[in-house]
C-alpha cells in the first residue's frame, strides 16, 4: 500500500511536471506584478544595533502558527553556538558573530528571505508558485508548489527550505515578509516585537536614505556599505554593520539580478529537449530514495 | 562681610541657573545657536513656534547634577506584557558622570526645558518618520548595551517584572526601595600597577592617591568615556578586588587608548618617567627634586607652589619665590616652633641660615665662636599648632 502510494506520487509529479512544460518559459519570463514600484516596502537591519534577544524568532513563529516554546526560553544564548540557517519550521534565524569593536557585545545577525527586487526563485519556479508582490514581499503558493526545489538552488541566499516532513504535500517554506499580517495594515511581526527596532520597516528608497544618513554620522561605528541596496539587483531588506560582510556569512551574488543564471540553466534544459517529466521523475526518484534512507526502521 | 556676600552671590547662580533649566531664558535668540537649531520656519511664533523634531546632531549641554534632577522615574509609557520600569534616575545620572554625563541619555536638548524621550520618539513602531527609533526602542537602546555588557545576557526581568494583579503594590515597594539611596561612593584604588608591553621599561605604576591628593587632577580629567563593566561585571573580579592586590595588571586595551588619559598633562615627559623594570616607590619630593619638605610644606598640594595642574612649574629653592614677603624684621620666626630672642629679631636671614639654605641646620659662627645651633638657641622654643592647608 505505501509504495503503491509512492509509485503514484511519482506519477503524479510527473504529469504536473509535464503539464506545466507548457507554461514554464512563460513563468519564467513574467515579470512579477508591479515589481519595483516606487513605494514598495523593505526593512532595514542594523546589525549594530541587535541585541540577539531572539523575538523576532519567537514573534514569528507565533505569528504563523508554528508551535513553539515560551518567550522566555528564547533568552537562553546557547544557541549561538551553532550557525543555523532558516528551515521549514523558522522563516527567521538569529545568529552570532564576533564583534572587533567590543567583544563584551557580540554582532548578532537576523536571516530570513531578503525579498529580492528580482527575485531568482520566482523566475525559477516552472509552475508560478512564487510571486514579487506589490509591497514588495515574495511569497509562494503551496497548492502551486509541485516540490521541485528549483527555487532552492536558484536562491543567492540560500533561503528556501523543504519540509522533508510532507512527501505528500511537498512544501517549500520560506519568510513571507508576513503577507497577512501588512495587507491588514499591521507591522510584520518580527519588526513589531524586535525591543530595540534592529529592524526598521518603511519604504525601500527611504531606508537606504536613512542607512546612507547613519553611516554619515557615525562613520567609525560602521563599515560604509549597506547590504541589499545592489546585492543580486537589490533586495527589500537591507543591512548595516560595523564589519565587513563577508566576516559575518554574507553571500557576495554580485549587483546582477540573479534570475539571468537561473534562467539560463532552464532554457539550456529545454533547449537540448531534455524532456522535464523525466527530470522530475529523476527528481521524485532521488527524493524517494533520500527518504527511505532517513526513515527510522 | 566679604564672605557673606559671596555666598549671597554663589546661592544667586545656583537659583537662577536652576531657573534657567525649566524655562526658556528671555532673550534666548540672542544665545548663541542658529534659530534653525530649534525653528523649521523662519518667523517663529509663540502659537506656533514650529519646533523641528530632535536633531540628534546637535546637542546643547545640561548643566545640571545628578542631585538636582529627579531621583526615581516610572516609565510606563509601554507596559503591557511588563510592569512599568522603576528607573532609579539619580544613581544612573550619577554613574554617567564618569562617561558622557547627562547627554547620555539626553542627547538633544534646547537651552530650554529638559526634554523626556517622550516628547521625541513616537510609541507608535508604525509610522511616518522613520529616521529616529520609536520609543520603546529609544529606552532600550540606552539601556541594554550596558546591561548586557555586565550580565553578558538580555534579561528583560531585571529592569520589568512580568505583569501581575498588584501592580501598584508592587511599584510604590520598588520606589521605596531605591529612594534616597545614591551610587555608593567609588573606591578610590591607592596604586595602580600595570605590565605593559613597551621593552626598556614593562611595568607602570600609577600612584592614584597622588593625582587626586596632591598633583590636585579631577576624576573627570581621566574618567571621561568610562565604560560601566569597568567596575560592573558580573563574571569578572571587580576593578576593586583587582586594585587590593598588588598583581600587575596586564593591558589589554590598545596603545593609543591607554596613553590618552595621560597624555593630557605627560604629553612632553619621557618614557622612561612611568615605565620602569620594577613597580616604584610612592612620590618622594627629596629623592626627585633634591628637596625635602619639610613640616609646613609637606601637606601643601603642588599646586599651591608650582602653578595649575596641567603645566607645573619649577622651582629653584628661595623662600622669596613663594613668600614674597619673608624679609629682614617682617618675617614671624614664631612659626617656625622657635621665637628669636630680642637681639636675633632684625637679623638678615642669612646671618644664620647659610645661603639661605633652609633644609641645612643654621650655624652661629658668623657672631659667636662658642655657640652651635642646636645646643644653643637663639630664643626660646614654642609650641605651635600646624594647620593643615591644602
Ligand atoms: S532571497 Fe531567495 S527566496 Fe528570497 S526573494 Fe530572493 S531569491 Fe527568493
Ligand atoms: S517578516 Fe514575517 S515571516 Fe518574515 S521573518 Fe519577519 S515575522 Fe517572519
Ligand atoms: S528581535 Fe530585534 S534585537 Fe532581538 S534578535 Fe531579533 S532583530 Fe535582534
Amino acid at each position: 500500500m505505501e509504495k503503491q502510494n509512492r509509485r503514484s506520487f511519482l506519477k503524479t509529479t510527473a504529469l504536473i511536471g509535464a503539464a506545466a512544460t507548457g507554461i514554464s518559459t512563460k513563468s519564467a519570463s513574467a515579470k512579477p506584478k508591479n515589481i519595483l514600484s516606487e513605494d514598495r516596502m523593505g526593512v532595514l537591519v542594523d546589525t549594530t544595533v541587535c541585541i540577539g534577544c531572539r523575538n523576532c524568532e519567537w514573534a514569528c513563529k507565533t505569528a504563523h502558527n508554528i508551535p513553539t516554546e515560551d518567550q522566555i526560553k528564547y533568552e537562553d544564548r546557547s544557541v549561538f553556538k551553532q550557525m543555523r540557517r532558516p528551515e521549514p519550521n523558522a522563516f527567521t534565524v538569529v545568529n552570532e558573530y564576533p564583534n572587533p569593536q567590543n567583544s563584551a557585545l557580540p554582532t548578532d545577525v537576523k536571516i530570513q528571505c531578503m525579498h529580492c527586487d528580482h527575485p531568482a526563485c520566482v523566475s525559477a519556479c516552472i509552475v508560478g508558485a512564487i510571486s514579487k508582490e506589490e509591497n514588495g514581499s515574495v511569497i509562494w503558493d503551496t497548492k502551486k508548489c509541485i516540490g521541485c526545489r528549483y527555487c532552492m538552488v536558484a536562491c543567492p541566499f540560500q533561503i528556501p527550505s523543504f519540509d522533508y516532513n510532507k512527501p505528500m504535500n511537498p512544501e517549500i517554506r520560506k519568510c513571507d515578509f508576513c503577507i497577512e499580517r501588512t495587507k491588514k495594515g499591521l507591522l510584520p511581526a518580527c519588526v513589531k516585537n524586535c525591543p530595540v527596532e534592529a529592524l526598521t520597516y518603511g519604504p525601500r528608497n527611504e531606508l537606504i536614505k536613512e542607512a546612507r544618513e547613519r553611516i554619515k554620522r557615525y562613520p567609525d561605528k560602521y563599515f560604509n556599505h549597506i547590504y541589499g541596496e545592489t546585492e543580486a539587483g537589490g533586495t527589500s531588506w537591507m543591512y548595516l554593520a560595523n564589519q565587513d560582510f563577508s566576516k559575518l556569512a554574507f553571500p557576495s551574488p554580485g549587483d546582477k539580478p540573479m534570475p539571468g543564471a537561473s534562467e539560463s540553466i532552464q532554457h539550456g534544459i529545454f533547449a537540448y529537449f531534455v524532456p522535464p517529466a523525466f527530470l522530475y521523475a529523476l527528481l521524485g526518484g532521488i527524493m524517494w530514495i533520500t527518504k527511505k534512507r532517513n526513515e527510522p526502521e | 562681610m566679604i564672605k557673606k556676600i559671596f555666598t549671597i552671590v554663589v546661592v544667586l547662580f545656583f537659583a537662577l541657573t536652576t531657573y534657567s533649566q525649566n524655562k526658556l531664558p528671555k532673550n534666548h535668540s540672542l544665545s548663541n545657536l542658529t534659530c534653525k537649531t530649534c525653528h523649521s520656519c523662519d518667523v517663529p511664533t509663540k502659537k506656533n513656534p514650529c519646533l523641528i523634531a530632535c536633531p540628534r546632531a546637535e546637542m546643547v549641554t545640561i548643566n545640571q547634577s545628578p542631585e538636582q534632577a529627579p531621583e526615581v522615574e516610572i516609565l510606563k509609557e509601554l507596559s503591557n506584557r511588563y510592569m512599568p520600569v522603576v528607573f532609579s534616575h539619580k544613581m544612573h545620572a550619577q554613574m554617567s558622570q564618569m562617561s558622557g554625563g547627562c547627554e547620555t541619555c539626553h542627547h538633544y536638548n534646547t537651552i530650554g526645558p529638559i526634554q523626556p524621550c517622550i516628547n521625541c520618539h513616537e510609541t507608535s513602531r508604525k509610522r511616518e518618520d522613520i529616521s529616529k527609533p520609536d520609543l520603546e526602542a529609544a529606552y532600550h537602546r540606552q539601556c541594554i548595551n550596558c546591561h548586557r555588557e555586565w550580565s553578558h545576557s538580555n534579561d528583560c526581568t531585571s529592569c520589568h517584572a512580568l505583569k501581575n494583579k498588584n501592580e501598584s503594590i508592587s511599584i510604590s515597594s520598588y520606589v521605596k526601595k531605591i529612594t534616597g539611596k545614591s551610587h555608593p561612593a567609588l573606591v578610590e584604588p591607592k596604586k595602580v600597577v600595570y605590565e605593559t608591553n613597551y621593552n626598556k621599561g614593562k611595568i607602570v605604576t600609577f600612584f592614584h592617591n597622588e593625582h587626586v591628593n596632591l598633583f590636585g587632577a579631577k576624576c573627570i580629567d581621566c574618567h571621561k568615556d568610562e565604560n560601566c563593566t569597568k567596575c560592573h561585571d558580573k563574571t569578572k573580579t571587580t576593578f576593586a578586588q583587582q586594585k587590593a592586590s598588588d598583581m600587575p595588571i596586564k593591558i589589554r586595551k590598545s596603545k593609543e587608548e591607554h596613553h590618552k588619559p595621560c597624555f593630557s598633562c605627560h604629553q612632553d615627559d619621557k618614557c622612561n618617567l612611568c615605565h620602569k623594570d620594577k613597580s616604584m616607590s610612592p612620590f618622594n619630593h627629596a629623592v626627585t627634586t633634591g628637596w625635602a619638605l619639610n613640616k609646613f610644606h609637606e601637606n601643601l598640594i603642588c599646586e599651591k607652589c608650582h602653578g595649575s595642574s596641567s603645566k607645573f612649574v619649577k622651582l629653584n629653592n628661595d623662600c622669596n619665590n613663594c613668600h614674597k614677603d619673608f624679609a629682614a624684621g617682617k618675617f614671624d620666626h614664631k612659626v617656625s616652633g622657635l621665637k628669636l630672642s630680642e637681639n636675633h629679631k632684625d637679623l638678615d636671614c642669612i646671618e644664620c641660615h647659610k645661603e639661605k639654605n633652609f633644609a641645612k641646620a643654621p650655624t652661629c659662627e658668623n657672631c659667636h665662636d662658642d655657640k652651635s645651633f642646636p645646643k644653643d638657641k637663639p630664643g626660646t622654643e614654642v609650641n605651635v599648632s600646624l594647620k593643615k592647608k591644602r
